[in-house]
């Protein structure tokens, strides 16, 4: 197969958009293994059940418990209404998955979260049916051409917006107190609530914190992707992985993470085989972890052990 | 009333004489149903391929059991449904349990892959099968009693390639196909039916299961510069999102697909990007039968939405009236008469066409090629295998 420069750029932009959201959603899995020690295997659903409630109120004619309803709403309202809602549901998710849990050790609610996945899932098709739905982009056209190169603006989207709540992390976490109270009870709830840090509100702002990251993951994606019940499911499974090879723990980790598979998976689909795709990444998420059992940013992690 | 030694004796006294001399007239006035097993995804991955194949038979049963010319013994048909899921180890549990349900007949999952799973449990019992899944392998498994009531992957996959050569005057063909048991069934009939016309394809490319980003496939076909592309798959949800992105990333060469192509869920989830593309399907609306049309009319009244024809509901419905017409015509349910009688299948009238068994239980044996103008499915050509 001979280099083609072209090939190898769109192969980039694919692979970097699908890795920002691989990286979005295991900064959600990070976030809250760092606040309550335990994996929140409802990610995934953090990311297709605002898309689901988004397309409801976006699309001109949608069957909603199978009675078709028309809202149609314009595009920004709906992301706004949908990320209001969602604040909700990460402190109804804190508080029904996790509160009354969190003194009976973390297998009861790494359970719990089992739990809401399936019931979401299951929900959701009650709900909204079997149906794949397309989500209206906020681009009028699907492809920008510069010459031979062709790029869809969602992807560039993807990046870009990734690229920008990756900035805002590091501000609150560097530079707010909010963050550093996150901190502070992400490294020891007891001493943080020792200095006066109210270990529960931050956990309840982790948890939603979470929901919206996976919420803007499903509203960015779900136009390519289109909505289906299982679309949370496979990204959560690729996020996990990324925030392994990063350092479970490591919010650098989750995002270098999270772009490393999308990158590798796609260049590797294309250099040796679309077939063993999936291989590839696992293959050299061992090997990562062979070589740094920690992970690639682990030392936080190691420090906390 | 105390029930003492003496007064429990006389109540089921009474009980079994009533038994004896009238109730069995009373009771007996509600007759036995037929016990038709069904084995659909309804959850999973594949929920919405199993949906259709519920509505399908749900459909069916619910007109064959208003019509006293249709039912058998005046005995309403019973759906007993099991689950498959999306996986083959659940197909395989779903099947054992329906096994112990009585049932007379079973319709299997479309899913061929599930189906070969369930083969080794089939084999071990001698009732009907109805199938759906339409890899070659499945009506050569070995299992006594296997029908099959769509065009096999022979028959559309050497459909699709001489369309693509001989219509298209395609002499560099790529292929594109999922990495289930149909995907790669489908990609195998394809490159052996380039074989006997000389060629091979220039591009072979599978994609992983639940893969959602094409990119890599696309490019490596594009790179490989075809004259026309062939897709063997079966999701309508991935085959909408390959069109998607056959488009952004403009591979913009005739597309000749599998019957998901002319799926009604994955044309109306692609759009405008499918709009031109080709496709082998079982059935086009406008081309067909009173059969379909009836169905057509029934379905939309009952589910206010089009069906999915060849892929979901058509075949479905044809299994449940084919089994009707013959538990009514032989004046009996059971297993190694109807498989007999099955086998004898001529000529019988369904919404997918005329069917007539073959020694291996394949009842289909010709598909359309259908083209996407504006959204619509327009029949191009018939080829028969």
């Amino acid at each position: 197969m001979h280099f083609d420069p072209v090939a190898n750029m769109q192969l980039l932009v694919s692979g970097l958009a699908f890795g920002s959201i691989y990286a979005l959603v295991a900064l959600g899995f990070v976030l809250i293994y760092n606040a309550v020690g335990v994996v929140n295997f409802a990610q995934g659903e953090f990311v297709m059940f605002p898309s689901y409630i988004a397309v409801t109120f976006l699309l001109p004619a949608i069957t909603v418990f199978g009675t078709v309803v028309h809202w149609q709403l314009p595009i920004v309202g709906v992301y706004l209404l949908v990320l209001v809602l969602m604040v909700g549901f990460g402190l109804l998710f804190n508080r029904i998955a996790y509160h009354p849990l969190r003194d009976r050790g973390w297998m009861p609610v790494v359970i719990s979260t089992i739990g809401v996945s399936i019931f979401l899932r299951n929900a959701a098709q009650m709900i909204w049916g079997s149906q794949p739905i397309v989500m209206p982009s906020l681009f009028a056209v699907d492809t920008i051409s510069v010459g031979p190169l062709h790029i869809r603006p969602q992807d560039l989207l993807i990046i870009g917006v990734t690229a920008v709540l990756i900035a805002f992390q590091f501000f609150l976490f560097e530079r707010t107190t909010l963050g550093k109270q996150m901190r502070a009870t992400a490294q020891d709830r007891a001493t943080a609530r020792l200095v006066g840090v109210r270990v529960g509100r931050i956990v309840a702002i982790t948890f939603v914190y979470s929901a919206l990251l996976g919420t803007i993951s499903g509203l960015l994606v779900a136009p390519l992707f289109t909505v289906t019940k299982e679309m949370g499911a496979l990204i959560a499974l690729k996020a996990f992985a990324a925030s392994i090879v990063g350092g479970f723990g490591s919010i650098p980790g989750a995002i270098v993470g999270g772009l490393a598979i999308g990158v590798i998976e796609t260049f590797g689909g294309f250099y040796i085989s679309s077939a063993y795709v999936d291989a590839i990444a696992f293959i050299i998420l061992i090997s990562v972890l062979l070589v740094r059992p920690q992970g690639l940013f682990g030392e936080r992690v190691a420090e906390k052990a | 009333m105390r029930l003492d030694r003496k007064n429990f004796l006389a109540t089921t006294g009474a009980v079994a004489a009533g038994a004896a001399i009238g109730f069995p007239a009373i009771v007996g006035a509600a007759p036995e149903p037929i016990r038709l097993g069904t084995i659909p995804c309804l959850t999973g991955s594949n929920a919405l391929l199993g949906q259709q194949e519920h509505e399908g038979a749900a459909l069916a049963v619910e007109e064959i059991n208003a019509r006293p010319d249709k039912v058998y013994g005046g005995r309403p048909f019973e759906i007993v449904e099991e689950d498959a899921t999306n996986d083959n180890q659940s197909a395989v549990s779903a099947l054992n349990k329906l096994l112990g349900e009585n049932v007379v007949a079973i319709v299997c999952p479309v899913l061929s892959t599930q189906v070969q799973a369930m083969a080794p449990v089939m084999k071990t019992h001698e009732i009907p099968w109805m199938t759906g899944g339409t890899a070659v392998k499945n009506t050569q498994l070995g299992v006594p009693g296997m029908f099959r009531l769509r065009g096999s992957d022979g028959i559309t996959g050497a459909g699709m390639t001489n369309f693509a050569v001989k219509d298209k005057k395609g002499k560099k063909i790529a292929i594109l196909h999922a990495s289930d048991a149909f995907g790669v069934g489908g990609a195998d009939q394809i490159v052996q039916s380039l074989k006997k016309l000389g060629m091979e394809p220039v591009a072979n490319e599978q994609y992983p299961k639940d893969a959602k980003d094409f990119t890599a496939e696309i490019l490596k076909i594009k790179q490989a510069a075809p004259d026309v592309v062939l897709m063997y798959i079966q999701n309508p949800s991935d085959t909408a999102i390959i069109l998607k992105q056959v488009h952004s990333l403009a591979l913009n060469v005739p597309i000749v697909g599998s019957p998901s192509l002319g799926n009604q869920t994955a044309m109306e989830v692609a759009g405008k990007d499918a709009y031109g593309t080709y496709c082998a399907v079982d059935f086009i609306v406008g081309f067909n039968s009173n059969v379909a049309t009836h169905f057509l009319t029934s379905f939309f009244r009952k589910y206010h939405h089009l069906p999915d024809v060849g892929t979901g509901s058509g075949w479905v419905y044809d299994a449940v009236y084919m089994l009707a017409d013959t538990y009514k015509k032989q004046k009996g349910t059971d297993p190694k008469q109807t498989i007999a009688s099955l086998k004898g299948i001529k000529n019988w009238d369904g919404v997918l066409g005329t069917f007539s068994a073959d020694a291996e239980g394949n009842m289909v044996h010709s598909v359309s090629i259908g083209q996407n103008q504006d959204g619509k499915l327009h029949l191009v050509k018939k080829v028969s295998g």
